[in-house]
């Protein structure tokens, strides 16, 4: 390195003249796409218990609890969920769906796995 | 009495210890904020170099069994303590309550133990990256020191005193603009002494983990961040009095403004170059910059300094 | 002089991944290593047969969190071929623009490492801010910057439209100009090149020799391109050069990288300018008929094979991944011989380390 020119000048006077392109989060803001594949959530009126998220699902993070035909419980684990979206792409009644909710996370392990659907028999 | 408590004003205030340690903390703190904003982050915030201390104070402090406990637990105090002496002979905006006749000398001879104390603290810690990195520690000495002797030899040889005060003072014209070849050899002897980015050898991050200081931990390695924050101090306050003294020199605002510009040229440098290989700083060292010193020395000579 | 051993790794500063290196020392100059992979083996083929296909492309996708869409769509090309189903034209020209986009975000990814690992501090935290762009693109296609999760067996689950379209045409203006001003410092400055030039080398011959491929191979010499040798369409429609360096060097590698993004950015424009119209995707059954087939394709490292076995089931009998990392991790006991220990990050960075790629 005998010569001292660099040509790394120019540009590192241009950053130094603009805004840095880091955060200072939580303090800063900080948005999330539409599309961010987050938390899994589900319009419950409209799940039929056909398990076909259950069965994609690649972390087994949905269970299905049934107690005959028309009795049944999805129970979903965030802390197993790989947030790929599988579950979105393979259920056909347009039922279950990703957010964009980036901290599902819980203090309490009795709060960490989620009810999705609750579907007891119509009363007679 | 009264020269006692003047004495330790001087020295624990001011030009002592609690000056020099604002002033550490104020250089890091400057110093990464820019190399931040260069690279497009934002840095980190005013009270982060003492933080990092502060928390460096509460870790565990261990050792591996091989280490010589007593040789590594002196080495960063006889570093800090080879600095602060040295601080107390440079001037600061023209106040110099403890100068005499050759103290460049004594300053030169005390900034350099430092890096001894760098290269033994390597040795005691047995480890591989603590040796290896030791050993790099003084072949890098060996590459920038005569040039840097040289480089600040030449101001003393101009103004005709070895006394940092007087070289100061005798500055009609800042020394930058009549010696820019030793001020210039200078700058990069300081950069190899600090072994800061892209002279940062013997602690290189993806080499040898941290160099000398890889097994130190908790209150050593305070101290030893500690000193090395106040080398930059003391290096950057050398290098103003040397090359920018002056009558103007007594306004203590154009001080702090010229002391700021070269930390910013530091900076600066750190941001520009990738970090030299050994032999390429060898080459450097020996090649480059002893033969531009000895130009800028022979010149002076010739002038009749 | 004695001879020292200096370990780099598992836990190394200069590693992504865990890799243990045994380096025999003596002075500055290494005279020997040994290399141990497995740190990071997870068992993902093994696991792969106990999960359904449409499971497994999720659990191929988290091999390489770089490579990731490209695993998926070799993977996928493999079942597709296997059930005999065709890929819409509008799903295969998706699928390669992320493939494309993905190239040069594993490109940029690596400059920056390359950098780092150089002590070229300022250099890393462009190509990375760089590298947001990228990513931000990908994260409004699919919703993920690294795990995509695009691929379905039968095409690809995104869309574009003509708003989007527009959007990501002028972001890539400025990547562009980005990319222009990193191949003149590549160029230009003189502490990366001396640090990078002479350092690293492979001939052509060792390069036949320990199969190598990717930009490592073609940075030797050798002119093997998966994209253009046996092109699959979108392929066959896009035009794009191969980028080769005689030199052999990590300067070289660093040339041919950052040369592949400018490619890359040409074909990803091509691909926004031709998308045809039409489904994304077709409907894939869940049994598979029995056969085997081998899948191949161009991944930023190079080519990766995918070997898929099925039964008849609805789960894969056998599928064996080789990936392109592992031919440069071969060639590395040539490489470190006889250089300095400063010469080792560059050396390894060089070669594009993936271990979670080798290790699976």
């Amino acid at each position: 390195m005998v010569r001292f020119r660099s040509s790394l000048l120019p540009e590192a006077l241009h950053t130094l003249l603009r805004r840095p392109g880091t955060v200072q989060y939580p303090f800063g803001p900080a948005e999330l796409q539409e599309g961010y594949r987050g938390r899994v959530m589900a319009h419950g009126e409209r799940c039929k218990g056909c398990s076909l998220c259950v069965r994609d699902c690649p972390a087994f993070a949905l269970e299905l609890e049934r107690n005959g035909k028309e009795h049944y419980r999805l129970i979903y684990h965030p802390d197993r969920c790989a947030y790929c979206g599988q579950c979105e792409q393979s259920c056909r009644f347009d039922c279950i769906y990703l957010t964009n909710e980036f901290v599902p996370g819980t203090a309490d392990l009795e709060t960490l796995s989620v009810v999705l659907v609750d579907h007891k028999p119509a009363e007679e | 009495m009264r020269e006692l408590l003047a004495a330790l004003f001087n020295l624990l205030i001011f030009p002592g210890l609690g000056f020099l340690f604002v002033c550490a903390m104020a250089f890091e703190w400057g110093d990464r904020r820019l190399i931040a904003r260069f690279q497009g982050r934002v840095g980190p915030p005013w009270y982060q170099p003492f933080a990092d201390l502060i928390k460096l104070l509460a870790k565990e402090d261990i050792l591996p069994n091989d280490a010589e406990e007593t040789t590594a637990a002196v080495l960063p105090m006889l570093s800090l303590a080879a600095v602060l002496t040295a601080a107390l002979y440079v001037p600061v905006a023209g106040y110099a309550p403890l100068s005499f006749e050759g103290d460049l000398i004594v300053v030169l001879f005390l900034l350099s133990l430092p890096t001894l104390a760098h290269f033994l603290a390597g040795w005691v810690t047995v480890g591989v990256y603590s040796i290896l990195g030791g050993n790099r520690s003084l072949l890098q000495f060996f590459s920038y020191e005569v040039p840097f002797l040289m480089a600040l030899s030449t101001p003393a040889i101009f103004n005709g005193s070895w006394t940092i005060a007087e070289i100061t003072a005798r500055q009609t014209v800042w020394n930058i603009f009549i010696l820019p070849l030793a001020f210039l050899v200078a700058l990069v002897g300081l950069i190899g002494k600090l072994k800061r980015d892209p002279l940062d050898i013997p602690k290189a991050k993806s080499e040898m983990v941290a160099g000398p200081l890889t097994e130190f931990s908790g209150r050593k390695l305070a101290l030893w961040r500690l000193s090395m924050d106040m080398q930059t101090v003391v290096g950057v306050f050398l290098l103003v009095n040397l090359f920018s003294g002056g009558a103007s020199m007594l306004a203590p605002l154009a001080f702090v403004f010229k002391a700021l510009a070269i930390l910013a040229l530091l900076s600066t440098a750190s941001v520009l170059y990738a970090r030299l290989r050994i032999d390429q700083l060898a080459h450097l060292g020996w090649r480059v910059l002893a033969p531009l010193a000895l130009l800028q020395l022979l010149v002076t000579v010739w002038m009749g300094g | 002089m004695t001879k020292v051993t200096i370990p780099i790794g598992p836990q190394h500063p200069l590693l992504k991944e865990p890799l243990s290196f045994l380096l025999t020392v003596e002075g500055e100059q290494v005279l020997e290593s040994t290399l141990r992979l497995g740190y990071v083996h997870r068992g993902i083929e093994r696991l792969c047969q106990e999960r359904t296909y449409v499971q497994a492309v999720h659990l191929i996708e988290r091999v390489c969190g770089i490579c990731s869409h490209i695993h998926t769509t070799t993977y996928c090309q493999g079942v597709e071929a296997l059930s005999g189903l065709q890929v819409p034209p509008r799903g295969l020209y998706l699928r390669t623009f992320l493939c494309e986009l993905e190239r040069i975000h594993s490109h940029l990814l690596w400059l920056g490492v390359l950098a780092k690992n150089m002590g070229f501090d300022t250099v890393f935290m462009y190509a990375w801010r760089d590298r947001e762009i990228v990513l931000d693109v990908m994260e409004e296609l699919s919703g993920g910057r690294i795990s995509h999760a695009v691929n379905v067996i039968g095409g690809v689950r995104i869309d574009l439209d003509a708003a989007h379209t527009r959007s990501i045409q002028q972001r890539f203006d400025e990547l562009e100009r980005q990319v222009e001003k990193a191949l003149a410092l590549i160029n230009n400055e003189p502490s990366l090149k001396a640090r990078t030039q002479g350092v690293g080398l492979l001939s052509a011959e060792q390069v036949a020799r320990y199969c190598v491929v990717g930009p490592v191979a073609r940075a030797s010499g050798v002119d093997v391109d998966l994209r253009r040798d046996f092109p699959r369409p979108p392929y066959d429609q896009l035009k794009f050069n191969v980028i080769t360096h005689p030199a052999g060097d990590v300067w070289a590698r660093t040339l041919v990288r950052v040369q592949e993004i400018r490619e890359s950015l040409s074909l990803c424009r091509q691909i926004l300018a031709q998308l045809p119209d039409g489904p994304t995707s077709v409907a894939m059954k869940r049994r598979v008929p029995p056969g085997e087939v081998v899948s191949r394709s161009e991944a930023p490292r190079g080519e990766v094979i995918y070997y898929i076995r099925s039964d008849g089931s609805d789960k894969p009998a056998r599928l064996k991944i080789r990936t392109p990392t592992l031919t440069a991790l071969i060639t590395l006991a040539d490489q470190l011989r006889g250089v300095n220990v400063a010469d080792v990050p560059v050396v390894l960075s060089g070669v594009d380390l993936c271990i979670a790629c080798a290790d699976r």
